[in-house]
């Protein structure tokens, strides 16, 4: 995660919708701090300067932009950033529907005409030898075809803007069979040939493929299940939310894992953090941001 | 191990003990022809089914030399070919082959629950085709029996025809599982097929052979046009299978070959307990003996 920090070289500007707590401000000060970007927080002005009193923080190291409440909040991020004045967008208290609602609103949101909304974090675990790429964590609940398509090339996408120009990936099952009647194993199929004809670039896949075959070398040699993956892979494709959020999960919990996510099929990046994650991960959630930018 | 043209498919039972074919209603001079000349090339041992007076009759208008043949009297159609049917059960036959006789009444005794000939596989029909144009013989299925074979019925399929092929010394056919493009799309239910079948052979789930589709015609035949549209494929080229995704565009090919391409070509009926020749009165000559080659070549 340092080294995509490190890595940043232009300045964003990000607007933060309905931003007074704790770990938003504390986050975006980081950032600031760190000249990653400067900042737009809507809000609730006292209570966001109450805030920044509480944590040290100076309050003039942003622009505070008043508003009534968190839906009204949401909006005039949204349209900040719809309009240029900021790069990026960024969830602070509100809500997530609320938030969704603003950034999806057809006439005045960020979506990309007929792109897939999806979401992509890359961890930080030591176990691993390096970063692993996850999707789809927070947005589509049984993805279609279609959708696992598009939840591939975000996080190929993703993968070679940290620099890795061909990212094994691999789609995550509880077998490595192809099966009629396990929907996703035939989704899976389907995506492998679609790589191996070009229709989904720039990457190494394979799939159905346990999470052992995935990530474990020594898995591939007992098993012995030839796969290009082979135990090496940089992003794993869940075949749904109920999967791949306590996946995460459990690696944040039990294996110390750092993350930083994104929302793609926007127009503009989009930060969207639980209330209850870390501020390190709301951090470098802004980092990545800026990268994707 | 690759057969070049039929004549390779000949060497491959040269020498070899002759295997015993049953001709179910024999009184039929289309049949009659091949397997005298394949006895003659001693490549079959006939047992006769059917109307003993009609077959002599036949037999001495065509100068057929029957002398030691075997002959089962049955004038009744349906229990000749129930007779025929059940020697093969016991043993007594290594081919099937169909006579004067219906091809439904035919398949319907080799399908009979009780003393048939099933083996629980689907039974497909199997093409092998020499072609001036193509180095090598290439085998075509299902062009003539399973009209819109859902995804089960084309493992089935293929593995018929792959353990056909194994039986003719190709350790690891290469199969093109054809559409009209080779691209995946998901409003061509060929090239999901294809890419299923591509992966359950990748899994070792479908053994013995590899897989690769969708391919087009021309990728799958001409390495140069695979080339050309930059696939990456270890079977573009080199294909000695051709699985086709429904029975219209097969039976095509099929007589788009014979006619206008002048190939050479033998079929058979796998997935019962034997090889079955089923060869109708439009086939050649030649057809009808290669099919009687191909079926010996293929029997256990």
């Amino acid at each position: 995660m340092e080294e995509m920090v490190v890595a940043l070289k232009k300045k964003r500007r990000v607007a933060v919708a309905w931003a007074q707590d704790t770990n938003t401000i504390g986050a975006v000060s980081k950032a600031v701090k760190r000249g990653l970007i400067d900042a737009i927080l809507v809000g609730n002005p006292s209570a966001i300067k109450k805030t920044c009193e509480a944590e040290g923080v100076d309050h003039k190291e942003f622009t505070i932009v008043e508003s009534e409440n968190e839906g009204k909040a949401a909006a005039e991020a949204v349209r900040l950033t719809r309009s240029g004045e900021t790069d990026i967008l960024m969830k602070g208290l509100v809500g997530t529907d609320k938030f969704l609602k603003a950034v999806m609103d057809k006439e005045s949101g960020l979506m990309i005409p007929e792109a897939v909304l999806s979401y992509v974090c890359a961890l930080e675990i030591p176990a691993y030898h390096k970063l692993l790429f996850i999707t789809d964590t927070a947005v589509i609940p049984f993805p279609n075809l279609d959708q696992k398509v598009a939840m591939a090339r975000y996080a190929i996408e993703m993968a070679r803007k940290f620099g890795i120009p061909k990212p094994r990936v691999a789609l995550i099952g509880a077998s490595e069979k192809m099966s009629r009647h396990f929907e996703n194993s035939v989704d899976y199929s389907i995506m492998c040939k679609m790589a191996d004809r070009n229709q989904i670039q720039n990457c190494i896949m394979d799939g159905p493929l346990d999470i052992f075959l995935a990530c474990d070398k020594k898995s591939i040699e007992i098993k012995g299940v030839e796969t290009p993956i082979n135990g090496d892979a940089d992003i794993l494709l869940f075949p749904s939310l109920e999967s791949s959020n306590p996946f995460y999960k459990g690696l944040m919990l039990f294996a110390n894992g750092e993350l930083a996510g994104l929302l793609r099929g926007t127009t503009k990046p989009v930060i969207v953090m639980s209330r209850s994650e870390s501020e390190t991960s709301k951090y470098y959630c802004i980092a990545l941001s800026c990268l994707m930018a | 191990m690759v057969l070049k043209n039929m004549n390779d498919l000949n060497r491959l039972v040269e020498g070899g003990p002759r295997k015993r074919l049953v001709l179910a209603a024999a009184q039929d001079q289309h049949s009659l022809g091949a397997v005298i000349r394949a006895r003659k090339e001693k490549i079959v041992e006939p047992i006769f089914v059917g109307n003993r007076k009609d077959i002599e009759k036949i037999c001495e208008s065509y100068n057929y030399d029957i002398e030691g043949i075997r002959i089962i009297d049955e004038p009744d159609t349906e229990k000749c070919v129930e007779t025929a049917v059940k020697m093969i059960s016991n043993h007594e036959g290594d081919i099937l082959m169909k006579g004067k006789i219906g091809t439904a009444t035919l398949l319907r005794c080799v399908l009979n629950k009780e003393w048939g000939l099933r083996t629980g596989n689907l039974l497909s029909h199997f093409a092998l085709f020499e072609v001036d144009t193509y180095p090598k013989v290439i085998a075509v299925t299902d062009v003539a029996m399973n009209i819109a074979p859902s995804l089960q019925d084309k493992i089935a399929i293929v593995n018929n025809s792959v353990s056909c092929l194994n039986r003719l010394g190709y350790k690891t056919p290469k199969v093109a599982v054809l559409g009209a493009v080779e691209m995946v799309n998901e409003n061509m239910k060929a090239t999901l097929d294809a890419a299923l079948l591509s992966k359950m052979n990748q899994r070792d789930q479908i053994k013995n052979c590899i897989i690769d589709g969708p391919l087009a015609f021309d990728n799958a035949v001409s390495l140069e046009s695979a080339q050309l549209k930059g696939i990456k494929s270890e079977v573009a080229g080199d294909t000695d299978l051709l699985l086709m995704p429904d029975i219209e565009v097969g039976n095509v090919l099929y007589k788009s070959l014979v006619f206008f391409a002048k190939a050479k070509v033998a079929s058979i009926i796998l997935g019962a307990k034997v090889p079955i020749v089923l060869t109708s009165r439009s086939d050649s000559e030649q057809a009808k003996f290669d099919s009687i080659l191909l079926a010996a070549a293929a029997s256990e």
